[in-house]
């Protein structure tokens, strides 16, 4: 009867110290900060195979899309067709960028460094940088078709950048819901996936597009990204908070005979392109704002160079900081766009 | 008596619907609206019409869901039924895989809806609309054939969540006002900015093109459905003319450049 007691009391005990094991190796897993989801989120966005559809709200359209997205060592592959509506691609295969516009029966190509920055030289989520302009919050769980999600949100401090609501997938970091938004909170734009395969290879043919485009107009340039560049022959005079300079290069885009500057600043979420050219005496100055999406762009001429200024950031902010370029006496004299001679 | 309280216009009804439909309508007016729905005629052809916009969106593809969505909306209300009152049959509760025409399914849904619909759960209701909403856009080309040749795939199963905690998580004012996160009432999109672009779309395009692989995934990806999902009237991929003899210049050797159509 002693031993029966005590064998139950034992058992117990075990089942105690199991439940505790189990409850804490959960919390490991899974007590994470949300800045911790995010970083397994950019993870698993950039080193995992994928294959989704999901669907794209923004302006009161829906529109239905497909993204692949394939990692072989450092060779990045990605797909991004409309499904519906343009019926637009974007492939990225090796070192060709191609965008399929079949509503304009055009076909843009587009060399790229071969070891180029999608993987080595992505902006990582630098705490110290983006707790400084972004609140970032969250983290409960919460369902979402079917799945268990963590919920994270990055709140911009003030007015120069968007904010982001993710809706991560507690198994697989992969965001099943993610949403744009402004300052004070209204969704801008809102992609949810309705499919998401993980697989082990994604075949070449995967990465063809669906249309027949022999009869497309096509235009091709090669990228030439300079070896060496001078260092801040551009630079911008102020930055909103929190921007850092992150990289610069030389590129050689479609239709520009003479290499372009690429700056490229960010704020350890959101990033910026400045791009400067030397403007052609017989053409119009851009000037003035636009955009593509959710990107905002600002184009000025500062010192009889093209400055235009590209990302996902409110349209103030592409302003503030393509009037805020300058160019060193340097590159207004000698070299132009403030970039040396590429070393052969 | 709390559904007068609660009357609406035919707008704000709408917007309360496209919210129900997205998942962004708070509890309380999700189970309003629910009961609404087994009441008001118009509110359910409304509701009839927003599940059929995504089976318009597929129709030029080939791809009949719309059936399949009305059956499963259906089918989950009736369940939703079951779970109120415990007093519908299970016969016609239980799924069946039989693809009834759509036709036939709008004709008999008015009176399925009367027998069977109650003001039960409307967060369950909601939930599985909106999850149901994106469950049908699952796609049947060639893209899974691909990968099924590929046996180690792993696959993320979405499904249509009928769990009364979905709601309770979702954004929603009340909820917000805790986390203080900014969230809205309602899902909205604000008009695109109408402001028309000076920057030559062609370079536009090369530059969000070349920005975009300098962005973190997310804001790369936002880049990117700019190009790639953006209105064909905002259209940023015309070349112009100008650049056609540099970017010609630049690959002479490439077989198809510059072919002019």
């Amino acid at each position: 009867m002693r031993r029966d007691s005590r064998y139950r009391v034992n058992q117990q005990n075990a089942a105690r110290i199991a439940a505790f094991l189990l409850l804490f190796g959960a919390g490991v897993a899974f007590g994470a900060e949300p800045k911790d989801w995010l970083e397994r989120m950019n993870k698993a966005l950039t080193t995992r195979n994928y294959v989704g559809v999901f669907t794209h709200v923004h302006g009161g359209r829906v529109e239905t899309l497909r993204i692949i997205h394939r990692v072989r060592g450092r060779d990045v592959s990605e797909r991004l067709l409309s499904l519906d509506g343009s019926g637009r691609e974007f492939i990225r295969e090796g070192t060709e960028v191609t965008c399929y516009f079949p509503d304009r029966k055009q076909v843009l190509v587009e060399r790229r460094a071969a070891d180029g920055p999608l993987l080595g030289a992505l902006p990582a989520i630098d705490e110290a940088v983006s707790s400084e302009v972004y609140e970032i919050r969250g983290g409960e769980r919460e369902r979402l078709l079917g799945r268990t999600t963590r919920v994270v949100q990055l709140h911009p401090r003030d007015q120069y950048r968007y904010g982001y609501r993710l809706w991560i997938d507690e198994q697989t970091s992969m965001p099943l819901k993610t949403q744009l938004c402004n300052q004070s909170g209204e969704v801008m734009e809102q992609i949810v996936f309705s499919t998401i395969d993980l697989p082990e290879r994604i075949p070449d043919a995967m990465f063809k597009p669906q249309m027949d485009a022999s009869n497309y107009r096509w235009f091709r340039a090669d990228r030439q990204v300079a070896n060496n560049v001078s260092p801040a022959l551009w630079e911008a005079m102020r930055l909103p908070p929190g921007f850092r300079m992150a990289t610069r290069s030389a590129q050689q885009l479609p239709g520009s005979s003479e290499p372009v500057a690429h700056l490229v600043y960010t704020d350890g979420i959101a990033s910026v392109s400045v791009f400067v050219e030397a403007r052609k005496p017989d053409t119009q100055p851009a000037v003035g704002p636009a955009r593509v999406g959710s990107s905002s762009a600002f184009s000025t001429v500062v010192d009889g160079h093209q400055v235009t200024v590209v990302g996902e950031v409110p349209a103030t902010t592409a302003e503030f900081i393509a009037k805020q370029m300058k160019a060193s006496k340097a590159a207004t004299a000698t070299q132009g766009l403030g970039l040396a001679p590429q070393r052969k | 008596m709390t559904d007068e309280r609660h009357k609406e216009s035919p707008k704000e009804s709408d917007s309360q619907l496209s919210a129900m439909f997205d998942g962004e309508l708070p509890q309380g007016e999700c189970e309003l609206l629910a009961r609404r729905l087994t009441r008001d005629e118009a509110l359910r052809a409304q509701w009839s019409r927003y599940s059929m916009i995504g089976a318009a969106l597929r129709a030029e593809r080939g791809v009949a869901l719309h059936d399949r969505v009305a059956w499963r909306v259906q089918s989950l209300v009736a369940q939703e039924a079951t779970y109120g009152d415990g007093t519908v049959d299970s016969g016609n509760t239980a799924r069946t895989s039989v693809i009834v025409p759509a036709d036939e399914l709008r004709a008999a849904s008015a009176a399925r809806w009367m027998r069977f619909a109650r003001p039960v759960a409307g967060a369950s209701i909601a939930a599985g609309v909106a999850a149901l909403s994106i469950f049908w856009l699952r796609t049947q080309d060639d893209t899974h054939t691909l990968l099924a040749l590929n046996p180690a795939a792993e696959t993320i199963v979405l499904e249509p969540d009928t769990s009364s905690t979905t709601l309770a998580s979702n954004p929603a004012p009340a909820a917000e006002s805790r986390v203080s996160s900014g969230e809205p009432d309602r899902y909205t999109t604000p008009a695109p900015n109408s402001t028309p672009g000076i920057v030559p779309s062609a370079r536009l395009a090369n530059y969000v093109v070349a920005h975009s692989e300098y962005s973190g995934p997310l804001s790369r990806r936002m880049a990117l459905l700019g190009l790639v999902a953006s209105d064909p009237a905002e259209v940023p991929a015309t070349l112009d003319e100008e650049t056609a003899p540099a970017a010609q210049a630049a690959r002479p050797d490439e077989e198809g450049a510059n072919d002019a159509p």
